[in-house]
């Protein structure tokens, strides 16, 4: 047998940076092309609307483009369409989401419960979220329609109106008739994400309840609604923010009309920019409606405790 | 096994030769020869934006262009089609980024802003030694001269006038009016019209878009009223305000307009005239075809606006042009497409096929403009003017953004018609620059 020969080996060199600091680089790595993404579509153009928001600036008059501070916003707090826009933008998400929710719970309650012909019903429950915004936009417009509508036609075969109304075009109807599609439209939205919570619920914790003594109304409000809390948080948000910005119902079916009766602060924001090519102006309205958005979900997550567990 | 998926060089050869032959073999039977003259690499290409592509058009200006192309070989025409609603943030963004199209077709009221902008070529010399130039229409020159400088060909141009349904005027017994009738001929006419309880009214008045306001000013001018005097804005003036009155009565007093006015745009008015809501429209040219369709060319026929009481009425020029840019990167290609299509011919059939006026009154002089459904708007030519909001640069943008909630304020009784006219007079004026 040969004797075998003693080696040494020789120590590796130690690393240029810890395994610790190495990993934390490496797991940043892997972020990067998804920070580089979201800065590049979402970071960069909102610190380009705040910096435009700054600057004069209407597009078929480059000769007075300049640097005018805050002075877009000093125009808006003296612009009286501004300030009706903001409150149409404020009934506009109130009433709708409001009522939105709580057709979808009533949807959801129903759908969640056993009976002959529920996978049809879900079914059909989707068809307003699945039509296309702008094609709702033109149904309603054309249910409404005073001439030839079916909604007046209706009406006026069950002797409620002599003549017809013009549910569009009168400054008083125009608004409640655009929540009302709305309505129509994210009523499925609610009853979605309420729905797939319903059915996470373990049936236990409902058997525990009616062996205490509950009832349906206190299993309810004691059950369902707390386990249901952080989907409906989430989903009500989400849904207020959508709202806020949804332009192209109102755009369809009134074009912020009639006399800015519908005119909300997003639609408000498309028109300057694009009708008055005041880009200028219209960031400062994009950089407001930001800021809105940001404190009022700010408030919004930290009074309902956001998405915190029933538990925690 | 090492080999299996390479080619040998005899292969390669042999499969080479195989595709040729397959290849040559497809070609046996073809009417155009394999080899022609390459057009394309020798042609410098002239970049076209076409802003109004609905189904009609498509085919009609890919014909002019293919004819174009065919007839010379130094220049070749490729088309940009831009949605209307889109046309004109993209020029005006092809100019701020300096790389506009070499020639568009746009709207008279977007020139003051290209011009603003310093971004529209002067064809001034270019076009008075134009063959045609005398021949031509004066308003046609006088609609794209901005800051005294021509900047572009008139491609066709519309004005406003009114079409009524004769066979209503028969069936309800009415007296059909002449080219001379007056306000109150209309007003009786819009009220024999009415039927509430059939769905019919007299008049679609149009209260959304930027043409709700132009068509009110046009009524305006019936009672003497101008949108500037001497370099002043003028529009709430005492006659502007009581025609303006007279005007907003026909919805709120007399309610011989589809209760839906205040927000009916331009679909609205046309399709309410094509399927019988109303009996009388205002319109330009460019809907004959349509309502030859909706609703029989026997069944109606045009007007133009009725004169005012102070014997006055006015009908605006609006006209889509052929309009080059300083920065354009083949102006001599350019140029002769513009001449091209302002030939007779594609001129003539441009304006057929659109149902907008040619610029030359021989071309009038054929039919269809020989037809009843153009007689108001030919009859209207020597009362057109060109639009007064084309006067200074944003006057068009403003006249939605800020006109049409006005005019719907007025129209909902939100506001008077006074009070209208003052808002809009203020405005006006803030944008005189």
């Amino acid at each position: 047998m040969k004797e075998q020969e003693a080696t040494i080996v020789a120590p590796a060199p130690r690393p240029l940076l810890s395994r610790t600091t190495r990993e934390m680089l490496a797991n940043y790595a892997y972020l990067l092309p998804a920070a580089i993404c979201l800065g590049g579509t979402v970071l960069f153009p909102i610190l380009k609307t705040i910096n435009m928001s700054l600057y004069h600036n209407v597009l078929f008059r480059p000769q007075d483009y300049r640097f005018i501070g805050l002075g877009n916003y000093a125009r808006m707090v003296q612009d009286q369409t501004f300030w009706l826009t903001l409150r149409n933008s404020f009934a506009w998400v109130l009433w709708s989401v409001s009522f939105q929710f709580v057709c979808g719970l009533a949807a959801a309650l129903l759908l969640n419960a056993s009976f002959k012909g529920r996978v049809i019903l879900r079914t059909i429950n989707l068809l307003p979220w699945i039509v296309p915004g702008v094609v709702v936009g033109l149904v309603w417009e054309y249910l409404y329609q005073p001439n030839y509508g079916p909604i007046n036609d209706l009406l006026r075969r069950a002797a409620l109106m002599r003549e017809p109304a013009a549910w569009l075009s009168e400054i008083n109807f125009a608004m409640p008739a655009v929540i009302i599609t709305n309505i129509w439209r994210g009523i499925p939205f609610f009853t979605i994400m309420i729905l797939a919570g319903l059915q996470a619920i373990p049936i236990e914790v409902y058997e525990a309840a009616t062996v205490d003594g509950a009832s349906i109304t206190q299993r309810f409000w004691h059950v369902t609604l707390p386990i249901l809390r952080p989907i409906i948080v989430v989903a009500t948000a989400t849904r207020i923010i959508w709202t806020f910005n949804y332009a192209d119902l109102i755009f369809v079916m009134t074009n912020g009309g009639p006399a800015d009766a519908t005119q909300i602060t997003s639609t408000y924001t498309l028109l300057v920019a694009y009708a008055t090519l005041d880009f200028g102006y219209a960031a400062a309205l994009s950089v407001i409606l930001l800021v809105i958005m940001l404190v009022f979900t700010a408030l919004y997550l930290k009074f309902t405790k956001g998405v915190e567990s029933v538990a925690g | 096994m090492k080999d299996r998926g390479r080619f040998s060089r005899r292969q390669f050869v042999r499969t080479l030769a195989a595709s040729g032959a397959i290849a040559a073999s497809s070609l046996v039977g073809q009417k155009v020869p394999f080899l022609s003259p390459r057009k394309a690499s020798a042609a410098s290409t002239v970049l076209f934006q076409y802003n109004s592509p609905d189904a009609p058009r498509i085919p009609l200006v890919q014909s002019f262009v293919d004819e174009f192309n065919k007839s010379q070989s130094e220049y070749e025409v490729k088309i940009d089609w831009v949605p209307q609603a889109q046309s004109r943030q993209k020029i005006l963004a092809s100019i701020v980024a300096g790389n506009p199209p070499d020639v568009t077709m746009v709207w008279d009221q977007n020139l003051p802003e290209f011009e603003g902008m310093g971004a529209l070529e002067d064809l001034t010399s270019q076009v008075k030694g134009w063959k045609h130039y005398a021949a031509t229409n004066p308003i046609a020159w006088q609609t794209v001269t901005v800051k005294g400088k021509i900047v572009s060909f008139c491609l066709g141009y519309t004005n406003d006038g009114v079409f009524i349904r004769t066979d209503r005027v028969k069936e309800y017994g009415l007296k059909m009016p002449n080219f001379d009738w007056t306000w109150d001929d209309f007003l009786t006419l819009a009220k024999g019209f009415t039927r509430p309880e059939k769905n019919q009214y007299g008049f679609g008045m149009r209260g959304a878009g930027q043409w709700a306001f132009t068509y009110a000013t046009e009524v305006m001018y019936g009672n003497g009223a101008q949108v500037l005097k001497d370099g002043k804005v003028v529009i709430n003036s005492k006659e502007a305000i009581e025609a303006f009155e007279w005007y907003i009565d026909l919805l709120r007093k007399h309610k011989v307009t589809p209760p839906s006015a205040p927000t009916d745009a331009y679909r609205q008015i046309v399709m309410g005239f094509g399927r019988g809501v109303t009996s009388m429209v205002t319109h330009s040219s460019g809907s004959i075809e349509e309502q030859k369709n909706s609703v029989g060319e026997a069944n109606f026929t045009t007007l133009p606006w009725p004169i005012g009481p102070a014997k006055k009425r006015a009908s605006f020029y609006q006209c889509e042009t052929l309009t080059m840019f300083k920065a354009a990167k083949n102006k001599e290609g350019a140029w002769k497409f513009m001449t091209f299509m302002m030939e007779d011919e594609p001129h003539f059939q441009y304006c057929a096929k659109t149902g907008m006026l040619p610029t030359r009154e021989a071309l009038l002089k054929r039919p269809p403009f020989t037809g009843q459904w153009y007689s108001g708007f030919i009859k209207s030519i020597p009362f057109t003017i060109v639009s007064p909001y084309l006067s200074y640069v944003g006057w068009g943008s403003i006249l939605e953004a800020v006109g049409a909630p006005l005019i719907q304020a007025a129209m909902v009784g939100k506001i008077t018609p006074k009070e209208c006219l003052d808002r809009w007079a203020e405005n006006l004026t803030r944008n005189m620059t």
